[in-house]
């Protein structure tokens, strides 16, 4: 039976030596710790005595045994990075161009993810507002400052309505608010309870409270400003004016925007609302529409007409609730259009296909370059997606127009930018083994255009053509041309057998 | 030949205890002294410039014996000119470590 001492040495022994294969590049590694794990147990084999037992002493030779396998690793690794570094004249491979956008993609979409903003703003566009719910007005005052005292909104909300099926009504005042030891100035809304459910928006990490205190519902700006996005936030008691209330949810990011922006919604009953509000106290009315009400907001051009507190017809208009129709899908899709559209006026769509010889590529070739051009393009609109929102988030940590505006921006060039420079990349690979063609050699004199061409050659490395782009477009050589290489070339490149 | 030219004292002794019929990293290590951290990398180079080629051990050998496999090395062609040049350079060399040969005789 193995002492406790010996098998710590050995699990560290092992342990050293699957640390140390994380250095050897993953190709070699399997190689490399099949042979140090064999000469690891023919090592402990050798100093073991006639009871398998090693000593103190011989367990630290081993140790230090393995301890090598580090400057091995080290080794192993140099040495295939310089044996990499021997085909880093494999110029401009087609793998390495898709493994560098796929990086940048990577990178993107990382940031992306880590940006709160980017999550407030797909968060705006997940939730379907209520699309019969208006926010009502005098219709004398269009303007977005309240304009229905309380005691009308109790009145209508407790007697028949004609056009109203349901009514929600808040009223904002800046209060402070006590969490913990933290006074926070906050815009508070009273509102009554049913606000929420009306505009048909669910509240995040909803807390359902049985204690009897009214109910406090932060915006995600408060959250995330307040109380740093902590998701157990809700339940925790706060104090607003000279009561407590419980925290209830999180309102999901602003996409609905209630005009008086408030950070946080005190939720009342109705009851509590005529005792702390004076009756002629103007707030915001939301109000579902019964059909009729429908009916009378089209054929009136948004405007009803409703008795108020001194029972005289006054005039109605209803906004729909301010919530923005482009998602982040939306924009992106439509920056993708625009910049699609906009490619052949800021780049030549043609990809230089002419031949100087009768030279016919295979359909293996054609298709492994249309392919490269596709994944090229594939990933440089991921990267346009990724990195507007980068752009557009970075700086803010909600939702914002001026954001969306700026990730609709930034999307269009980003995308316009990658899509012309694929394009101007295709035209300088070689068809055979889509390696960019290097070496550029100018040929030819302008003087001379009319006794014979000028402009630049730039060959293939691995010796597949030879690319003539003419530097003054002719009748006779307007476009660029491939010439293909045959076999007497191939002793002029040592790598010929690569591509 | 410049791997030649370049051959350090401590890889004429891998190579000369390679040649003397010490095979595998461990028995190099044993006979030279070095330790590991010297020997296995060292070998990698020799292998890197074909001086010394490896070879796994057959399974069924390893399984038979009830161990596992070892990987052995052995001299190439280059590796076993290299070391004739090598042993003009360190004349000591075979005298630390004699060959099979040398030790038949």
């Amino acid at each position: 039976m193995k002492s406790p001492s010996d098998v710590a040495f050995s699990a560290l022994q092992r342990t050293a030596l699957h640390t140390a294969s994380l250095l050897v590049p993953s190709s070699e590694r399997v190689g490399w710790s099949t042979e140090w794990f064999s000469e690891l147990w023919h090592v402990r084999r050798s100093y073991a005595d006639i009871a398998e037992k090693i000593s103190l002493q011989s367990q630290g030779e081993i140790t230090l045994f393995c301890l090598g396998a580090f400057t091995d690793a080290l080794c192993v690794r140099e040495i295939a990075l310089k044996s990499g570094a021997r085909h880093a004249h494999i110029h401009g491979s087609a793998a390495r161009t898709l493994l560098w956008l796929s990086a940048i993609l990577l990178l993107c979409l990382l940031i992306a993810s880590l940006l709160p903003g980017v999550q407030a703003e797909k968060e705006a566009a997940r939730f379907l507002i209520n699309p019969n719910a208006l926010i009502i007005s005098e219709a004398a005052d269009r303007s977005s400052k309240p304009s229905i005292p309380v005691g009308l909104y109790l009145n209508w909300k407790y007697t028949h309505q004609r056009f109203f099926q349901d009514l929600a009504f808040y009223h904002v005042t800046r209060e402070t608010a006590l969490s913990g030891s933290a006074r926070i100035s906050w815009k508070v809304a009273r509102s009554s309870t049913n606000l929420f459910s009306l505009i048909g928006v669910p509240l995040k990490f909803a807390f359902d409270d049985k204690s009897g205190l009214p109910s406090v519902v932060l915006s995600h700006e408060a959250w995330m400003t307040s109380f740093a996005g902590d998701p157990s936030v809700t339940g925790k008691i706060l104090r607003i004016g000279h009561a407590n209330a419980r925290i209830a949810g999180v309102a999901p990011a602003a996409a609905w925007r209630l005009p008086g922006a408030p950070d946080v919604w005190l939720l009342q009953a109705d009851t509590q609302m005529a005792i702390d509000l004076p009756f002629r106290t103007p707030g915001y009315l939301i109000a579902q529409l019964s059909s009729r009400g429908q009916d009378a907001m089209q054929q009136s051009d948004n405007g009803i007409s409703a008795h108020n507190l001194e029972d005289l017809l006054i005039d109605l208009s209803g906004t729909p609730i301010n919530a923005p129709i482009e998602g982040p899908w939306n924009l992106y899709e439509f920056a993708l259009f625009l910049a699609l559209v906009a490619l052949p006026a800021v780049s030549s769509v043609s990809l230089g296909e002419t031949h100087m010889t009768s030279h016919r590529a295979s359909i293996r070739e054609s298709l492994s370059r249309f392919l490269f051009l596709a994944c090229k393009f594939v990933l440089v609109a991921g990267i346009g997606l990724f990195a507007s929102f980068d752009i557009a988030y970075c700086s803010t940590s909600s939702f914002s127009p001026a954001a969306e505006c700026l990730q609709l921006v930034s999307c269009f060039a980003i995308c316009l930018i990658g899509f012309r420079w694929a394009l101007a990349d295709q035209r300088h690979r070689c068809p055979v083994c889509l390696r960019r063609v290097t070496n550029p050699a100018s040929v030819g004199l302008a003087s001379r255009t009319f006794l014979g061409w000028n402009g630049t050659e730039m060959i293939c490395m691995g010796g597949h053509t030879l690319l003539h782009v003419p530097a003054l477009p002719t009748s006779w050589f307007s476009d660029q041309r491939w010439l293909y290489l045959d076999s007497s070339w191939q002793f002029l490149f040592a790598d010929s057998g690569i591509g | 030949m410049a791997v030649e030219a370049k051959l350090s004292h401590t890889a004429a002794m891998i190579l000369q205890a390679i040649s003397a019929g010490y095979v595998y990293g461990f028995s190099i290590m044993e006979t030279t002294g070095l330790p590991s951290g010297t020997v296995y990398p060292a070998m990698r180079r020799l292998e890197r410039d074909d001086l010394i080629r490896s070879q796994w051990e057959r399974q069924s050998i390893a399984d038979a014996e009830q161990r596992p496999p070892r990987k052995y090395y052995k001299l190439t062609a280059t590796g076993r000119s290299t070391l004739e040049a090598s042993r003009k350079r360190y004349p000591l060399l075979e005298r630390l470590m004699p060959t099979e040969e040398a030790r038949s005789v």
